[in-house]
């Protein structure tokens, strides 16, 4: 066995080590340590002083985020870190080699990864205090953050999986309350949904070693660019061996990230402890979008695979969302929203906008964190006080005023031309070279414009006050999102021809360019039209069947598409399939 | 410095000599329970001391070390009642056998292969039942399995290499010749259907390493084909089950096939195809242990419906059951997982639609051990079953393989044997010759 540690870009000459670089390298080893650590103390101990050390382990906690911090610097400062535990050049190494790679990407991860653990952890010390299993459940969320760790800061796709694998399985134990049916079923499709996908990654790691004859995550990315295979699909077609490499992958992606058609386990497993549904918002989820971030540059010689991940994240981003809308319960909406902004964040990718991705995990992770732990508060109140939450709005006028459609319009279609100027002028964002962008502006242009919408009818107040809020906050919003957006994008790949081949690698068929812009334009203006005549007493002339259809698609959205049935009929189905094979079969069983 | 086959004798004589030794304690079970572990732990603590000096076969010592903690671990999972006597005793003459056959000349190798073979059919004629005529199958393909390994030694090449693969598809199961290892797991008493579990297929593996590089293509062709099918049949045949003993007979098989099938695409059984079948074994049999905990409580003839809310009421078996299913279903960090690894980066695949059925089947195993092990430990408590957790020697039993399986998942897969040549890169190069 070997140990070799470097904190510096790959190919520095190590001569050039020095002490305070080696200090880091120790640090950074020590993150996951901290939490390994942590989850010891919690479990390990006499009945009568577990919750002195439940609270005592917050400290370790609190200093692997530190630590994440810190070598968020250090990475920064002085480029990636390696750690291994293993020789690649000896076959007497570790059956699973067990190494560390951290370089921006995994920093980026572990602080907020374990960010978000101080927060949670320090959160369900009062809120399972009386629980009889508090401790097991305290040194699980422990665990999970040291698996969390450990699987965003590996050095090669084997031990990435194998943190993965148990990943899914910690899930499983998360998620479950042994002596509750419902929550059990829950897991149980949670566990089995996530093997899916874990199969089909396990498939791609096979394939990626007998194609490329590597695992470590730098030379597989050379060998894949400088050997381009293909391999024979039948039928006389073929595929490229990336393709069918990062399909697999990305299968596996699918899976943790939640994406349609097996986002199933999400909402099954809504019946876990609130902090463990923040924990699993705010990371768990993201392992999928960090997966693809990851393998960024073997991605990027597919634009099969990204226009793939396109049209699932697009897909999963509406169904996500429409969905969401349509439930009745807190923790229900909160998931499918996840499942929303999963869908979107994958879109993101399959744009080659691997940054804003990642950017967009960070963001939703704390942001869904917050709420879900406020969202017991909700629940609480709303039970104590019948008025909440308020629906009345007695003192909101009958119609929209001029003052309010002004706002709308300014919304809607001024300050998207200021975005676009900015982002040409300021920027300095190639537009015309980069079709991801272009769609990324209009699909923030339609969000934005729905949010309008949205907020136009629930506060009907003609207000200067109300208007000006609305468009300063906005234009606050969007500019400080653009600027960080793009010293994001900088920091994480500071080299622009690597964002610029991405950006190419995911350029779509220009046909349908066009058709997306011209469907996200003509929805956005249909929506203020629809709005604007229906609010001056103006009817369109529509068929019945879709005037009836929102009602109609109503009930199906609020049992989520009926996904839970099918998924039930097709196990059915494969059980009965076995049962009938196994009477026809001679003997044993009978 | 000791004669290879004197030490070899030696090290098979400990245990044949610790069941003569434990044959005086007849009429008290718990002291004959307590030789045969001794025994078995003499043997482990002598192979671990000599082996080394013996020759290193191609699959590595790994399996040589795996018999007598296979024998351990299954006479200390058992409740010293007299119905299990002949069960230890038996265990520790078949641990002797097995350690003859793997560290002994092919010849001779083959002549116990045969006594091995026998006693098996034996055995299983002594606790066949008419209410399960399908045992004769099994004591008809261990007779079939004692045939080939004498016609082993008595033909000429190619009919003794033929004879001698078709006894290797009886001890390491290979459908159509998997009879004999779904009987014996279900139908033998004690500790016999822990160890063979484990015992059958590493010297099943052990004469394949011989066999396998001398058969022809057609041969290979087909023993890959049956492996697919046996995974696939395997896997399909375990979801159906609800009895626990012949779901974890179908999983074993599955599991065994897929090892198959690698090996009949590199014609060698490696150290790492030894790392597959010792822990799938080894899990199996811990499965079959900790089953017995539940049979010990509640009857042999249990229904497994019947029983619920064992977590709550049993947490110490919950914890280890749920890791050794882990290990079982071939998760990391266990050894089944390490295993099936090392056999997917080494081995070029012969065909995509082999690997897929393979993954397939190893995510059915997913399916079926979760169900069986989440219908056991969780739901609710019934008040009419009274709960009680591990005993110290089942507690040991069971740790003993969990913690086995996890250093062997972490271990290096060449700490048993060196590698006989760099197969990760061998095996990158021909496949990318293929893919292009």
């Amino acid at each position: 066995m070997s140990v070799s540690l470097s904190a510096f870009p790959v190919g520095a000459p190590h001569g050039s080590r020095c002490e305070s670089d080696e200090v880091f390298v120790t640090l950074a080893l020590f993150v996951p340590l901290l939490l390994l650590a942590a989850a010891g103390l919690v479990l390990v101990g006499s009945d009568a002083s577990r919750h002195t050390r439940a609270r005592i382990a917050a400290y370790p906690i609190g200093a692997a985020c530190l630590g994440a911090v810190a070598t968020l610097y250090q990475v920064t400062t002085g480029g990636p870190m390696t750690i291994q535990f293993y020789d690649l050049s000896s076959v007497a190494s570790f059956a699973i080699p067990i190494g560390f790679y951290v370089d921006r990407l995994s920093a980026v991860m572990m602080t907020l990864i374990t960010g978000v653990s101080v927060i949670i952890y320090n959160y369900s010390i009062g809120y399972m205090y009386q629980d009889r299993h508090a401790r097991r459940y305290l040194a699980m969320i422990c665990l999970t953050d040291f698996v969390l760790i450990c699987m965003v800061s590996s050095s090669n796709l084997m031990m990435l999986f194998l943190f993965w694998q148990i990943l899914s399985y910690l899930l499983y134990v998360l998620a479950h309350n042994h002596a509750h049916a419902g929550t059990l079923a829950g897991a149980f499709k949670t566990f089995a949904l996530l093997r899916v996908a874990d199969t089909a990654f396990l498939a791609g790691i096979a394939l990626a070693y007998q194609l490329y004859g590597t695992l470590e995550f730098q030379e597989l990315f050379a060998r894949a660019a400088d050997t381009p295979t293909v391999l024979p699909l039948g039928l006389g077609m073929e595929i490229s061996g990336a393709t069918a490499v990062t399909l697999l992958f990305f299968i596996g992606a699918m899976g943790k990230s939640a994406q349609f058609p097996i986002h199933l386990w999400l909402p099954g497993s809504l019946f876990a402890p609130t902090p463990v549904h923040a924990l699993l918002h705010a990371g768990i989820i993201n392992a999928g979008g960090f997966l693809i971030n990851r393998l960024a540059p073997l991605f990027g010689l597919s634009p099969t695979t990204l226009h793939v991940a396109f049209v699932i994240g697009t897909l999963t981003a509406i169904l996500g969302a429409t969905m969401m809308l349509a439930q009745n319960d807190i923790k229900k909406t909160l998931g499918f929203s996840t499942i929303g902004q999963m869908g979107y964040m994958i879109m993101e990718c399959g744009l080659g906008a691997f940054s804003l991705a990642v950017f967009h995990l960070v963001a939703h992770g704390l942001f869904k964190a917050t709420v879900f732990l406020n969202c017991g508060n909700v629940i609480h109140k709303a039970r104590q006080d019948p008025h909440s939450p308020h629906v009345e709005h007695p003192e909101d006028e009958e119609g929209l005023s001029w003052l309010t459609w002004l706002t709308g319009f300014v919304t809607t279609l001024f300050i998207p031309l200021l975005i676009l100027l900015v982002m040409h002028g300021i920027l300095r964002i190639p537009l015309l070279e980069s079709q991801g962008t272009v769609i990324f502006l209009f699909f923030i242009w339609i969000t934005s414009s729905q949010a309008i919408l949205t907020l136009t009818r629930l506060r009907r107040v003609a207000s200067w006050k109300v208007s000006a809020a609305m468009l300063v906050t906005l234009l606050f919003i969007v500019f400080v999102y653009l600027f960080a957006v793009e010293s994001f994008t900088e920091f994480l790949y500071p080299d622009p021809d690597e964002v610029a081949s991405y950006f190419r690698a995911a350029d779509l068929p220009d046909w349908l360019f066009d058709l997306i812009i011209l469907a996200a334009t003509i929805l956005t203006v249909a929506s203020w039209s629809y709005l604007y005549m229906t609010a001056h007493g103006r009817t369109l002339k529509m068929p019945a069947w879709i005037e009836g259809l929102r009602v109609r698609l109503y009930l199906p959205f609020l049992n989520r598409l009926y996904a839970d049935e099918v998924y039930q009929l097709l196990g059915d189905t494969i059980m009965r399939l076995v049962h009938q094979l196994d009477k026809r079969e001679r003997g044993w069983s009978r | 410095m000791m004669d290879g086959a004197l030490m070899s004798w030696l090290l098979a004589g400990i245990p044949l000599l610790g069941a003569l030794a434990s044959l005086p304690l007849w009429s008290h079970p718990e002291r004959l329970k307590f030789s045969s572990v001794v025994w078995s732990v003499i043997s482990l603590g002598s192979i671990a001391g000599l082996a080394t000096q013996l020759p290193t076969p191609p699959e590595g010592l790994l399996p040589l070390y795996l018999l007598p903690l296979a024998a351990v671990i299954s006479l200390l999972g058992q409740p010293a009642h007299e119905d299990h006597r002949l069960s230890w005793i038996m265990t520790l003459i078949f641990l002797g056998l097995g350690v003859a056959v793997l560290t002994s000349q092919p010849r001779a190798g083959n002549l116990i292969l045969m006594l091995l073979l026998g006693m098996n059919a034996i055995l299983l004629h002594r606790y066949h039942s008419v209410l399960w005529p399908m045992s004769w199958w099994g004591i008809g393909t261990y007779g079939f399995g004692a045939l080939c390994a004498l016609l082993a030694i008595a033909a000429d090449h190619p009919l003794s290499s033929i004879a001698s693969l078709l006894a290797c598809a009886v001890l390491l199961p290979l459908i159509p010749f998997h009879d004999g290892h779904l009987t014996a797991l279900t139908r033998l008493p004690g500790s016999l259907p822990s160890f063979i579990v484990l015992m059958l297929p590493v010297v099943g593996l052990h004469r394949l390493a011989i066999v396998l590089p001398t058969v022809p293509d057609a041969v290979a062709w087909t023993l890959s084909l049956l492996a697919l099918v046996g995974a696939a049949y395997g896997a399909v045949k375990a979801l159906a089950q609800s009895r626990v003993r012949l779901l974890l007979a179908y999983g074993s098989l599955s599991f065994f096939s897929m090892l198959w099938w690698f090996a009949a695409a590199t014609r060698t059984a490696t150290p790492r195809a030894a790392l597959m079948v010792g822990t799938v074994g080894l899990a199996t049999s811990g499965l079959l242990v900790a089953w017995q905990v539940v049979r010990t409580r509640y009857g042999d003839d249990v229904d497994p419906q019947a029983i619920s809310g064992l977590a709550s009421g049993m947490p110490q078996y919950a914890v280890l059951l749920s890791l050794l299913a882990l290990a079982a279903m071939g998760l990391p960090p266990f050894g089944v997982f390490a295993g099936f690894m090392g056999l997917l980066l080494s081995s070029p695949f012969p065909s995509t639609v082999g690997l897929f059925i393979t993954l397939l089947a190893w995510l059915a195993a997913s399916w079926y051990i979760m169900q069986m092990v989440q219908r056991l430990l969780f739901g609710l408590r019934r008040p009419e079953l009274r709960y009680t957790d591990l005993l110290r020697a089942e507690l040991a039993s069971l740790l003993i393989v969990v913690l086995v399986l996890l250093a062997l998942g972490l271990a290096p897969a060449t700490l048993f044997a060196s590698e006989q040549a760099s197969p990760r890169i061998n095996a990158a190069k021909e496949s990318i010759t293929w893919n292009r």
